[in-house]
């Protein structure tokens, strides 16, 4: 049998959580702060809240905003000049995937040299990174917890996957308040990629016991509370998303993932488009090749998803996908792929790329580029 | 991107989030190695500054002392240096000395050199003074390094080296003119001896008065003539330095002959006046008269420079002080000596005379004679009120026997 292996940050959780940064940051020996986020969170009024308490507690800080949604290798080589510069000692950054992973890019450089393009795969960072603290301003990236980090090669137009124990971020700060800044869309992707996330590591060959349990968890809560967390930005549903997106993370971050994030991390290097649009088109296809290889555990998916008792795996495995699709189509969200891939002669090379991600490796159901072209064709 | 991950690279069991303990630990280990490195190359400089026998200093930009090696506390044994001003230990003074190569090696960023006399303890040293500047590439306070060299021993010897090339000069130069006019004298007085001998026969033939003057003339013809010889003699004397020897003599005749030589002079100066306070009961004292007279010559001398043509009083004494000293004082009314120049009036080469009036070894000349003699020179001077140099020379007579065996067959 395959041992398996269960890694997680401290995990620092409630409303007003983000209060104790000063003290997390002081307790990792910071003096100067390396403080990564984007212009969303600013015009959110957390970046300035980050200073504030910051400053409040004496400590300096270095701010870099320079992110795209899906960060660059560029960005990355900046913002390791900015801490080098400003001579830092701990990395801060606050909001979704995209600052998180441009702060995991930027530690790994500054504690391991070279560029980020060196460390693509899995386990290749080979010298500590300096103390990273993450305060996640959506449910749904789950960085603050994972051992991923994914950062667009520009000149290959590939997004790099970069998977080390070492990027599990020391302390994650989760305070569900600070997701009541988010409008609705934001929401409903960042919730629909927690659900991917749940989804695909349940599946996922490395799934283990205590990942399985984080999964199933995070599922149940995302069905509940989506609506209501997007509709009327409730924040009794808003907190409860953050809890699914954290188990959600804690299941992926050590179970993997699947063809679903394969092909969206191949195909968000081709079109800049934001990273949760792509699992509603691609996720109920995705779910029907997989099958075959997991009945069992996509009848439990269905039970969760559909609310049903029914006793035939395949029976509620369908009622599951179906129901999936029918709540994209209530919240008003594309499902078609054509929408997001301008040229279908694309897809061709989106499927090749797709199987050399490291996601592709822990899909149930093994996959060539043609079978992903198939699952392409499905949702085109 | 290579293809080469597996499952198990996903699962990374043996990959663990990496702990800076182990590169702590490398480096702790890395540190305290370098230290110790460190440590022994500040020994080993340690050892190579302490082995050094110049004495050097660090100083600040305002010449505080910030280091020293051991050399500069065999000089300075008691008492720490650091933090000091270099100017109270060396110059006893409160404001920095004006020749400093420290301030010239700063502002020029060159090295400076110098060179300088200083008082230490009893003792004048002379010091050969080299100051290179410490620029700190910090920007910190300039520094700088000052390397002093005592010199007084080869300066002595330089100095006892021109004295006695002058005086072989002089001697060489003095013995020829003695006997040259030797010559003349004898035959001078002879001729004034003949005519003594014929005016007693032919007295009775001439007025009586013309007689007495012709006596009187050739008395007078006769006993200058001695006293050049005299004169004669003492150049013949002070012609050979190198034959002197120490022996049995009486200071006072030392004196006496010395002022002979220098009776021209002081008459030729009328302003002066030259007082003799003798003591009568001197005793004899073991010494080398040839070289006293030169210390004699030089004292006077340079009481009639102080005088520098004015009006005054130019006293020689000699007492005996206790049972085993004499002392000799030559004091002048002139214009005295300067404080600031007192320390160095001993040092070879200087010298307030104007140029071609002197070199400045003088001095230095008679201190080394004196200290040969185990004795010693002070000064006692008012600055506009004249100077007294005072000699004490021990009389020493049980040495005598020793001596002789020490004298060359040609001057016994």
């Amino acid at each position: 049998m395959l041992s398996t292996k269960f890694a997680i940050p401290d995990v620092i959780f409630g409303r007003g959580a983000i209060t104790h940064l000063a003290q997390c940051a002081k307790r990792v020996g910071a003096q100067r702060v390396f403080f990564v986020s984007d212009k969303g969170v600013e015009d959110a009024g957390w970046v300035g809240l980050v200073k504030g308490i910051l400053r409040a507690n004496g400590l300096e800080c270095v701010y870099f905003n320079d992110v795209n949604s899906n960060p660059r290798d560029t960005q990355v080589q900046q913002g390791v000049e900015a801490y080098r510069e400003g001579e830092c000692d701990v990395v801060v950054a606050i909001g979704g995937g995209s600052p998180m992973d441009a702060a995991k890019g930027i530690a790994t450089i500054v504690g391991n040299g070279g560029e980020i393009r060196d460390y693509e795969g899995a386990n290749r960072i080979m010298r500590p990174l300096p103390p990273m603290i993450f305060i996640p301003s959506t449910a749904g990236s789950s960085s603050d917890i994972s051992q991923f980090c994914i950062i667009t090669d520009i000149k290959r137009r590939v997004k790099m996957s970069i998977i080390s124990r070492s990027l599990v971020p020391g302390i994650s700060i989760i305070d569900p308040q600070l997701l009541v800044t988010q409008d609705r869309s934001l929401i409903l992707a960042s919730g629909i990629d927690a659900l991917a996330h749940a989804i695909e590591s349940y599946v996922s060959r490395l799934a283990s016991p205590f990942t399985e349990l984080h999964a199933r968890n995070a599922i149940r809560l995302i069905i509940d509370n989506l609506i209501p967390a997007a509709e009327d930005k409730d924040i009794q549903a808003l907190e409860q998303l953050s809890i699914a997106s954290t188990s959600a993370g804690m299941s992926f971050s050590n179970a993997g993932l699947g063809d679903l994030h394969a092909l969206a991390h191949a195909l968000g290097g081709v079109c800049d488009v934001l990273h949760g649009w792509v699992h509603p088109t691609l996720l109920p296809s995705v779910m029907r090749y997989n099958m075959p290889s997991c009945m069992a555990k996509m009848g439990d998916i269905g039970r969760l998803i559909a609310l049903t008792d029914t006793a035939s795996d395949r029976e509620a495995a369908h009622m599951g996908i179906e129901r999936l699709e029918r709540l994209f189509g209530e919240l008003n969200l594309n499902t078609k792929l054509r929408e997001l891939v301008p040229e279908k002669s694309d897809l061709e090379q989106i499927c090749a790329t797709a199987t050399y991600d490291a996601c592709h490796l822990t899909n149930p159901r093994p996959a060539s580029a043609e079978d992903l072209m198939s699952i392409c064709e499905e949702a085109w | 991107m290579t293809a080469a991950t597996t499952l198990s690279d996903l699962i990374g069991i043996e990959h663990s989030k990496l702990g800076f303990f182990q590169e702590l630990q490398q480096t702790v280990t890395k540190l305290q190695q370098s230290n110790r490195e460190l440590e022994e190359q500040r020994r080993e400089i340690a050892a190579i500054i302490d082995g050094i026998t110049d004495v050097m200093m660090v100083l600040s930009e305002d010449l505080r002392i910030l280091s020293v090696n051991n050399e500069f506390h065999k000089l300075f044994p008691e008492g720490n240096p650091i933090g000091r001003h270099c100017y109270e230990l060396f110059r006893h003074s409160g404001i920095a000395c004006p020749e400093c190569p420290a301030f010239r090696s700063i502002s020029t960023n060159t090295v400076c050199k110098e060179t300088a006399v200083f008082r230490i303890g009893d003792c004048n040293h002379q010091f050969e003074m080299l100051a290179s500047p410490l620029k700190s590439p910090g920007g910190e306070e300039n520094r700088v390094l000052i390397f002093k060299r005592d010199v007084t021993m080869e300066k002595e010897l330089q100095a006892k080296y021109y004295q006695a090339e002058k005086m072989a000069t002089v001697g060489t130069l003095a013995t020829g003119i003695a006997h040259e006019v030797n010559n003349p004298l004898m035959a001078i007085s002879g001729y004034a001896e003949g005519i003594q001998r014929r005016l007693k026969k032919y007295a009775e033939c001439m007025p009586e008065d013309v007689a007495r003057e012709f006596v009187d003339y050739t008395e007078t013809i006769i006993g200058e003539c001695s006293r050049c010889q005299r004169i004669v003699r003492s150049l013949l004397h002070f012609g050979h330095p190198e034959t002197s020897i120490f022996g049995v003599v009486s200071l006072n005749d030392i004196i006496r002959e010395s002022l002979t030589i220098l009776g021209y002079h002081l008459k030729k100066s009328r302003k002066i006046s030259l007082k003799l306070e003798l003591a009568e009961d001197l005793p004899f004292i073991f010494a080398d008269e040839p070289r006293l007279k030169q210390v004699m010559l030089n004292l006077v001398t340079n009481a009639m420079d102080a005088l520098d043509g004015m009006e005054g009083v130019i006293t020689v004494r000699t007492r005996l002080e206790g049972e085993t000293m004499v002392v000799m004082e030559v004091e002048d009314t002139g214009t005295g000596i300067a404080p600031a120049i007192m320390d160095r009036l001993f040092d070879p080469f200087f010298t307030t005379k104007s140029m071609g009036k002197g070199i400045g070894i003088g001095l230095a000349t008679c201190y080394g004679i004196i200290k040969d003699h185990d004795g010693d020179i002070d000064i006692h001077s008012v600055e506009g009120e004249g100077a007294c140099f005072k000699v004490t020379i021990p009389i020493q007579l049980e040495k005598e026997t020793d001596a002789v065996s020490l004298s060359c067959a040609c001057c016994r």
